[in-house]
């Protein structure tokens, strides 16, 4: 079927693989894509794909973190499908791949241990169902940090502020007070009024006692407390600027902003467990004897709940995340919120050891639709939607691992099928080079297209055929002519951009 | 000089001709060559060879002789079933198949959709590879005359529910008028599964000689007695008058005994399965990103059918190929048309997985140190193409 030249070419491929620091690409395939205000996971954040930028880093599917290489988008006027688990939502059209396992379709499957012989792929969005297992990766990276330098200058007229240590260590106490900070703690940052300040329940007399403790062993501080028993509040005030700068610094401003800092999120597991009680004692709450016991944590911040999911999730505890919308309780207006449950019983057992109670009930349930293994989170679709959609979609194109993070699976990027790499100088290809997934000759017309087109000018190089490459190869069977045809076009596609490329930056 | 030694994996595709079969062919070729018409003994030796291999498939599909009759392949059977069935009708007629009949069924199926003489439905399949069987139930019409489905599927190998079917169809018909006929491509079923037609409930079944070590160009037809179908093939009158044409004696004979074989061979099932197992867990075990498809229970024993991200079909085959191993790929790269097999799109594999989609089907011959070759060659084979793919 193929001519001698074409095998040749195929076992033994010239210019093969990706090229570093190309001065142009051209790609032919087809692209599949998300919409614009889709979040993925940028380190060190979730942020609208529409907003993220080329040498961005991106979480892959595998935990590990790559280079966007390129973002596209195009207008799509069509069938989008709205994907929903416990971990989040996710829009997209129906061609976009996701890392999953799917089912085989009887219903006792779960009880049996051959779901853990599935073997995840990459699956088309149209194709999943309910039910169906997506994968979530455990970000396992892990990076001790033994001290924190606070490196906050002294303003000029403080004379009020005590000296704090310039470097404190970084242990559990520290993270447990960032963890009552993250729930409960607010910053106050005007001229000679710069404090911290924690409201706490005026029932919540340990943590009192713990801020109390902190402060004083790690910063020689001492809280004063205020309480108002009228409103059922407890106010500890920890009276000092530079602290008070350093903690807008490292957590964010205002209830709606705050965040984890990234050196936290990548602690040892022990020192985030540490974080997680202060964070659970300050607004989370356990309730061992409901039927169905479950622990839940509320908080305004969208980055700090995505924050804490990732944290759970190292911790291997399984949970789902709620949206609460905007809603008016009492007259009292309440933001928009963000509910983390935790109600399977191997994770309550682990939680409730990080917050140091003894774990005890009868109503709980054991988890069959998600597990955890090694690295991934496993974890059901729960609910699918199709719908009509007329917009721009997004998608990105991700170095090495070619997928991305979404706030509930991990995302295969564009289906290109066939990659050319330029190099050139003064209007000359001085080297080239293919990537292509395909059949013998996709692979072969390829490799003969880069060793043409190199040391041909530009001018050159686009006036190569499909003919030509056919011809180069000896003979190429009718109906694979238009392999050599997807050639030239990558060629003409990478010649293109580099000349868009060129008049941009000049 | 040694014989260079290969390993076949394409059997769904043909088989070898089992050496005792093409033992008890042979002669019909050098010295009882005579034609099976003519009344001298030399005629009447081929006569009696025939009748005795129709015997030897009734008696494997539990029918009586007179209700076999050979044909050129099963694709002719396949066709003669149909378009012997429309001729009686002058109605407009109803057909029940499926969407991953072999292309002997859907081809005369579609034709006879463009020429308006019959109205087709197309019954889908579950992404485990099988039709359910309510979706046939309600697909029947007043004006059925047909429901035809395949046995076992090439492809993907999985097993339909044809007892069932049979079942229910024989409930719906004990209410009609107008019996519905219900028939079976079994050309990869018979090596595997029990083909008693009483047992499945089918008026009409074809089977292939070339796919159970029998020779090629010999098919056969069973259609139960009682049921009216008009030859096809006009002229001499032989077959009783249904077929015509001078016997594929040796053929006749080669199908006859290696149906008869497949009788004794059923130890031999077991250790396929082994193997088959043994391939597929090794495949996904070393091979990352590699996906098996359609349902593992419902399934013949030799086919595993598996996909690999990122290498495509053809270029597995053809790797494979200079290592000497032979398999096949319903990648579209590898078909004539271009397009995916239609088996694998419409188990709801999507283009890229059926791109990258590789079937091996072991058979009587494939040795334990065939699969461990496989598995030791192939992880390299997908490396280098997933390497050349960038994935």
């Amino acid at each position: 079927m193929y001519s001698k030249k074409v095998i040749q070419h195929f076992q033994n491929p010239r210019n093969m693989g990706k090229m570093k620091n190309p001065d142009a690409m051209g790609e032919v395939g087809n692209p599949t894509c998300l919409l614009p205000d889709e979040k993925i996971f940028l380190d060190p954040e979730f942020t609208v794909i529409k907003n993220t930028g080329k040498k961005n880093l991106i979480f892959s599917h595998d935990a590990s973190k790559n280079k966007i290489i390129n973002k596209s988008s195009r207008d799509y006027n069509g069938k989008i499908i709205e994907i929903k688990n416990a971990l989040g939502k996710i829009s997209l059209t129906p061609e976009h791949l996701i890392y999953a396992l799917k089912l085989p379709n009887h219903s006792k499957y779960f009880r049996t241990k051959h779901k853990q012989k599935l073997i995840p792929a990459w699956y088309h969005a149209k194709h999943l169902e309910q039910r169906d297992i997506v994968l979530y990766p455990i970000l396992k990276k892990i990076k001790d940090i033994k001290y924190i330098k606070i490196d906050i200058p002294k303003k000029k007229f403080d004379f009020k502020s005590i000296d704090i240590p310039k470097k404190i260590q970084l242990n559990s106490e520290l993270l447990r007070l960032f963890g009552y900070f993250l729930s409960e703690g607010n910053i106050q940052d005007k001229p000679c009024k710069t404090y911290i300040s924690f409201s706490l329940n005026i029932k919540e007399k340990d943590i009192v006692k713990d801020i109390k403790k902190i402060s004083k062993k790690l910063f020689g501080l001492d809280v004063k407390i205020k309480e108002v028993p009228k409103n059922k509040v407890v106010i500890v005030f920890l009276y000092n600027a530079r602290l008070a700068r350093f903690f807008k610094q490292l957590f964010g401003n205002g209830a709606e902003y705050k965040k984890i800092p990234n050196f936290i999120m990548t602690l040892p597991l022990d020192k985030q467990k540490s974080l997680i009680e202060g964070l659970w004692k300050g607004d989370g709450c356990i309730n061992l004897n409901r039927i169905g016991p479950r622990a839940g944590y509320v908080t305004i911040s969208y980055h700090l709940a995505q924050q804490i999911k990732l944290l759970l999730i190292r911790q291997k505890i399984v949970l789902s995340m709620y949206e609460e919308k905007e809603k008016k309780v009492n007259g009292v207006n309440h933001k928009k919120a963000y509910r983390i449950h935790v109600g399977h019983r191997d994770s309550l057992k682990i939680l409730c050891k990080i917050l140091g109670i003894k774990y005890s009930s009868k109503g709980s349930y054991k988890s069959i639709t998600s597990w955890f293994d090694n690295d991934f989170l496993y974890t059901p679709i729960t609910k699918i939607e199709r719908k009509d959609y007329k917009g721009k979609v997004y998608n990105l194109e991700v170095e090495d691992k070619h997928s991305f993070l979404s706030e509930a699976f991990a995302l295969h990027n564009c289906g290109d099928i066939m990659r050319l790499y330029l190099k050139i100088k003064d209007d000359k290809i001085i080297d080239i080079s293919f990537e292509t997934m395909g059949c013998v000759a996709a692979i072969s017309t390829s490799s003969m297209i880069t060793e043409m087109a190199k040391g041909k000018t530009l001018a050159q190089a686009l006036k190569i055929s499909y003919n030509d490459v056919a011809n180069e190869l000896g003979k190429l069977p009718p109906v694979k002519v238009h392999c050599a045809d997807l050639a030239v076009k990558a060629l003409q596609k990478a010649i293109k951009n580099y000349g868009s490329s060129k008049t941009k930056t000049h | 000089m040694n014989k260079r030694r290969f390993v076949y994996l394409d059997n769904a595709a043909t088989t070898p001709v089992d050496t005792a079969v093409f033992k008890k062919m042979q002669p019909y070729f050098f010295e009882q060559y005579g034609n099976p018409s003519t009344i001298y003994n030399l005629g009447i030796k081929a006569k009696q060879a025939i009748e005795n291999a129709r015997n030897q498939i009734a008696n494997f599909l539990k029918c009586s002789s007179n209700e076999i009759y050979f044909t050129g392949s099963a694709s002719e059977s396949d066709n003669w079933i149909i378009y012997g069935l429309l001729s009686n009708k002058k109605k407009k007629i109803h057909i029940i198949t499926s969407v991953i009949e072999h292309k002997a069924i859907l081809e005369p199926c579609k034709n006879l959709e463009e020429e308006g003489i019959a109205e087709i439905t197309y019954l889908p399949i579950n992404e485990s590879g099988l039709i359910e069987i309510n979706s046939l139930e309600k697909a029947i019409k007043k004006n059925t005359l047909l429901v035809s489905i395949m046995y076992a599927n090439s492809e993907i190998g999985t097993v339909q529910p044809i007892e069932e079917m049979g079942a229910l169809i024989k409930r719906i018909n004990s209410k009609r008028k107008e019996k519905i006929i219900f028939h079976t491509d079994a050309v990869q079923a018979v090596n595997y599964l029990n083909c008693d037609v009483q047992n499945l409930g089918v008026d009409s079944l074809s089977l292939s000689g070339h796919k159970i070590y029998g020779p090629k160009g010999i098919g056969a037809l069973y259609i139960r007695s009682g049921i009216s179908i008009n030859p096809l093939i006009h002229g001499g009158g032989q077959e009783k008058g249904m077929r015509s044409g001078t016997e594929n004696v040796p053929g006749i004979v080669g199908l006859g005994e290696a149906v008869k074989k497949v009788q004794s061979s059923k130890s031999k099932v077991q250790k396929i399965k082994v193997l088959r197992n043994k391939l597929i867990t090794g495949i996904l075990k070393d091979i990352p990103d590699s996906q098996f498809n359609g349902s593992l229970e419902k399934r013949l024993p030799n086919n595993a059918h598996i996909s690999f991200k990122g290498a495509e079909g053809e270029s597995i085959v053809i790797e494979l190929s200079q290592k000497d191993i032979f398999v096949s790929t319903g990648s579209a790269c590898a078909s004539k048309s271009l397009s995916p097999s239609h088996v694998l799109t419409s188990l709801g594999l999507s283009h890229e997985e059926s791109h990258c989609s590789v079937r091996f089907t072991l058979g009587r011959q494939t040795k334990d140190e065939d699969i461990k070759y496989v598995l030791k060659v192939l992880p390299g084979i997908i490396k280098r193409l997933r390497k050349i793919s960038g994935r």
